[in-house]
């Protein structure tokens, strides 16, 4: 135990240059991290929708009057009083969420396919995020906001494993974006966004000193052909004087001068380009 | 006794998972391994590099890999033979036809046809093959990460 003790101690052995202090370390490489902001989980960037529910004109007419004879023959003053503008807002919500489920039905009657279940929670959600932008501390509807966007996601990942095709289709008719979860949750910490960071970074000057170094090896090319030719020569010329058994065939040194005027009229090439 | 280790096996089936590598596919290889202490069998994950040049796999596939008589490189060990299991686009080995689920794709069809088929709706015979929405709305095809970091770039992989 001793021992160990006097091998561990900083001061006299030169295995202090190894023994190093595991935390509390700093880089000093100059990585400046920024810490990416917090988006609440019911904003459209997080939950994938392009487009929201404002888009809806004001001026139609309530949905359960839509067919009413009598209101197309009706007075330009009770037309305006049966549109959305003066009805509660519930009205142009519904309106939009039927407009929507419209869009994806596979008949007049659908009421129950994947599809249109996930275009009617759709309605809802992006009129729910509305909502919550002009009431951000109304708790119950943020959970119950929360709650649909996952229901639809994961009625989504359903939709992919059981059909493709039509998964495609439905994020293209409901214009939002899907993102499978991550492999693994975390919070995000400096130490270990650090720790990515300088990966990165090695990584980084790793490829540019293999680049460098291609290049340079690619510049000596045509010398190291060249000698190689006339070293190859120099050998079956020996060789075939001294009356030894011949190694290099006369195929190999050939190939090399083609190698070298391929080499240079490639070269030719990107200089004229 | 445990299991021979998966990569070591002559042929076996994987499942494709997201990989950024071109010309290869990353898999995903589920074995059951006997714990002796309890006697019960857990699931263990193994994955796989397979030389792919073509591309025949999308994430989420299920392939039949066989293995390369010598490495291609450090990382790829087999190549793929054949997609066995597309994703989302089953066929019931014996009739031979699509399934959906617990339902037959003719029959949703027929159905449909009763109730009267909308013009708008989603059509499998004009519908183009899987992959016309990677990279626009889907992006299954890309290994997601949670943002650790503000570079400034719009990155779809991080979330």
């Amino acid at each position: 135990m001793n021992n160990v003790r006097t091998l561990l101690t900083p001061y006299h052995t030169p295995l202090a240059n190894f023994l190093y202090r595991s935390y509390a370390f700093k880089s000093d490489l100059k990585i400046k991290w920024v810490r990416p902001q917090k988006i609440p989980c019911y904003k459209p960037e997080k939950t994938g929708d392009l487009e929201g529910a404002s888009q809806i004109d004001r001026k139609q007419v309530l949905l359960d009057f839509k067919e009413s004879k009598e209101l197309s023959t009706a007075d330009d003053n009770v037309k305006k009083l049966f549109s959305l503008e003066f009805a509660p807002h519930k009205h142009t919500n519904r309106l939009y969420v039927h407009e929507f489920v419209d869009k994806v039905k596979r008949h007049e009657y659908d009421v129950a396919s994947i599809e249109v279940k996930i275009a009617k929670w759709t309605g809802v959600i992006r009129a729910l995020q509305e909502c919550m932008e002009r009431f951000p501390r109304n708790k119950k509807l943020k959970v119950n906001l929360k709650e649909l966007i996952d229901k639809r996601k994961k009625h989504l990942k359903y939709l992919r494993r059981w059909d493709y095709k039509r998964f495609e289709w439905l994020l293209e008719r409901i214009n939002m974006v899907y993102k499978p979860p991550p492999n693994e949750f975390h919070w995000v910490t400096r130490r270990e966004s650090l720790k990515k960071l300088t990966d990165q970074h090695c990584e980084k000057i790793r490829e540019e000193r293999i680049n460098q170094y291609r290049q340079q090896l690619e510049h000596e090319q045509p010398a190291f052909l060249e000698e190689k030719i006339r070293t190859l020569q120099f050998i079956r010329n020996e060789q075939k004087e001294c009356g030894a058994e011949v190694t290099v065939a006369q195929e190999e040194i050939d190939g090399c001068r083609k190698l070298l005027e391929d080499l240079k009229l490639k070269r030719e090439d990107v200089k004229m380009k | 006794m445990t299991l021979q280790s998966a990569t070591r096996t002559f042929m076996f089936l994987g499942q494709c998972v997201p990989c950024v590598k071109q010309g290869v596919s990353k898999f995903k290889v589920k074995r059951l391994e006997l714990d002796e202490n309890l006697l019960k069998y857990f699931p263990k994950q193994e994955f796989v590099y397979a030389h792919d040049p073509e591309k025949l796999c999308k994430t989420g596939d299920i392939a039949l890999l066989e293995l390369l008589p010598e490495k291609l490189t450090r990382l790829i060990s087999h190549k793929v033979k054949k997609v066995i299991y597309p994703m989302g686009d089953i066929t019931d080995p014996i009739t031979g036809k699509k399934v959906i689920v617990g339902q037959y794709r003719d029959h949703i069809e027929k159905v449909n046809e009763v109730y009267g088929r909308r013009k708008d709706a989603f059509d499998y015979q004009k519908a183009p093959q899987r992959g016309w929405q990677e990279d626009k709305k889907d992006f299954t095809h890309l290994e997601i990460y949670i943002k650790y970091h503000e570079s400034g770039k719009d990155d779809p992989a991080a979330v």
